[in-house]
């Protein structure tokens, strides 16, 4: 008895479409709406749900703007950040961060010593390179790239050293202080300077300033997820009567949670649009300074923006949360409007 | 053949009311019934147990062949689609025409479009509100918003309909075309119960009456 109502639907539908095919089904069959068409209407009610959510969106403008610059600065913020540290990694790989050992020589030296001195490093098999600035050749640097060209006036002669700059064949920190004294214990050489202490600090900072990121992005994902769930919150409240006449008439919880769902599809989705927009805004803005700075040391550097890599995975992390944040409202609170 | 079977019903709520106590009846499929008593002697919970909106603290409910204690919470929205279920205060919803309104059912089985729109206008013109499709219920007098709360209680032409004080605010010529309209759907073979407390009525329509007090069945006769 209890199938027979289905039973009855059944067959008014198969009289009412003659197109269907009517081969006579018995058994459990016969009570069902078919497979096929319960897909096709499954899909048709997403459909319509996205669609009504969004309307829903529309039919209150300012809320759902103010709701969504949240959500856009939300988002933003770590986007842009990330961008930023992108940028300067891309700057310090652009950099030549090999520990460097740079020698001093001793000023006394002949020109022909020094240029033998620097031939007999060649030979050793600890160096993957030897560079010989020779003091004539420092001193034209000086006056090209410093302003203290004038200074030079108050000294007879070249006050300047060769310089020969070395590239260690292993970057091994412990190994290259040892080349370091070993270096400069060498009569010819006056001093021996590792730089490496400035690639390690730039890294270290890097690391920072990335997790850093990390903690902040964390911050205002959760934050989106707030935002997205106390607004699904509130449309919940406001059609309490739909969902407790639809569940009287037999929606199933994903029938009732659906709407609510799509609601923080968009919120998620639009939140992240405004947010590639702002962060696109962020480093147009700042892009000229930047230029400038990386202009002073590295030519041809462009500043990067959001690639399309970066603006996908932001659109899916918006919409994400906005699920997320709608997923643990809806879980909350639908359970709380129950007929009865 | 049992339309709803209840055995030793008993349904005490957590304050430790007994809404009903050791309730015994049959309703036999095609029958109508009406269920009096004053208010607070059960008649709505009675009801409630049947949608499966509350669950009888001892005995076993059966709709049809289904033992309501067995079934599990995910298969309670498919039990409800089978039954229609009329109330009081009509429970329309004013953000949506009336034709929306009486669509809703459908909706939520996954029918087309379509057949729908069919099966609405179908029961739109049961209830003689055909013309009345577009407007919003709220335009609509107390009368035609009940009309379409039974509209919607029938589209989707369930063998079960139950009402919950249907023509507690209409007066009593409307009344009476209410409980007209139950008694066709009972001709067409649909089981319909009735909770009411307008015993005039009742007893000029001459039907079984299931009587409660104080959550018992203290009387059950025509």
């Amino acid at each position: 008895m209890a199938t027979e109502p289905r039973q009855h639907q059944g067959a008014s539908r198969r009289a009412e479409s003659p197109r269907r095919s009517d081969a006579p089904r018995r058994g459990a069959e016969q009570h069902r709406i078919g497979l096929a068409d319960r897909s096709r209407g499954w899909l048709r009610h997403h459909i319509e749900v996205a669609r009504q959510a969004l309307l829903r969106l529309w039919s209150t403008p300012l809320a759902s703007l103010m709701t969504l610059a949240v959500l856009a600065i939300a988002l933003a913020l770590p986007g842009f950040i990330f961008t930023a540290l992108k940028n300067v990694d891309q700057l310090t790989a652009g950099l030549d961060t090999d520990p460097h050992i740079s020698l001093y020589l001793d000023v006394s030296l002949s020109d022909e010593r020094i240029d033998s001195f620097s031939r007999e490093l060649l030979l050793r098999d600890d160096l993957a390179s030897v560079e010989l600035i020779s003091r004539d050749k420092g001193l034209e640097d000086f006056k090209a790239y410093t302003r203290f060209d004038d200074l030079l006036e108050f000294f007879d002669s070249n006050p300047l050293p060769a310089v020969i700059t070395l590239i260690p064949r292993h970057d091994d920190p412990a190994q290259l202080q040892v080349l370091q004294q070993k270096l400069a214990a060498l009569p010819e050489v006056e001093e021996a300077r590792l730089d490496l202490e400035w690639v390690r600090r730039l890294g270290a900072f890097m690391a920072l300033a990335e997790r850093s990121a990390w903690v902040l992005g964390g911050l205002l994902a959760l934050t989106v997820l707030l935002v997205v769930g106390n607004t699904v919150r509130m449309t919940i409240e406001s059609r309490r009567d739909e969902i407790l006449v639809s569940k009287m008439v037999g929606a199933t919880d994903a029938w009732v949670r659906r709407p609510f769902l799509y609601s923080g599809v968009w919120f998620g989705a639009f939140g992240a649009l405004l947010a590639w927009l702002l962060a696109q805004l962020a480093l147009a803005l700042i892009s000229e300074p930047v230029q400038a700075l990386a202009a002073l040391y590295l030519n041809g550097y462009v500043v990067q923006g959001l690639g399309p890599v970066e603006s996908l995975a932001l659109l899916l992390i918006g919409i994400l949360l906005g699920l997320g944040g709608a997923w643990l409202a809806v879980g909350r609170h639908l359970r709380d409007i129950e007929p009865g | 053949m049992t339309a709803i079977r209840f055995s030793n019903v008993g349904k005490r709520y957590p304050n430790g009311h007994d809404a009903l106590v050791g309730l015994n009846f049959t309703l036999e499929s095609g029958e109508l019934a009406f269920l009096t008593g004053h208010s607070g002697a059960g008649k709505s919970t009675l009801l409630k147990l049947i949608m499966l909106m509350e669950r009888p603290s001892r005995g076993g409910v059966w709709v049809g062949d289904r033992d309501l204690t067995k079934l599990p919470h995910k298969q309670i929205p498919f039990h409800r689609r089978e039954i229609g279920v009329v109330f009081q205060n009509h429970q329309l919803l004013f953000d949506r025409s009336v034709f929306d309104n009486v669509a809703l059912p459908l909706q939520i089985s996954g029918y087309d479009p379509a057949d729908a729109a069919r099966r609405v206008r179908a029961a739109l013109d049961k209830v003689g509100l055909l013309s009345r499709e577009k407007l919003n219920p709220i335009t609509l007098s107390s009368g035609e918003q009940q009309r379409v709360g039974i509209a919607r209680a029938i589209v989707h032409k369930p063998k079960l309909l139950l009402a919950d004080e249907p023509t507690g605010n209409l007066d009593p010529d409307l009344s009476e075309d209410i409980m007209h309209l139950f008694e066709q759907f009972n001709r067409i073979g649909t089981t319909v119960l009735i909770a009411s407390h307008d015993l005039s009525l009742i007893n000029r329509l001459r039907h079984r009456v299931l009587h409660l007090q104080g959550g018992r069945l203290v009387a059950d006769g025509y």
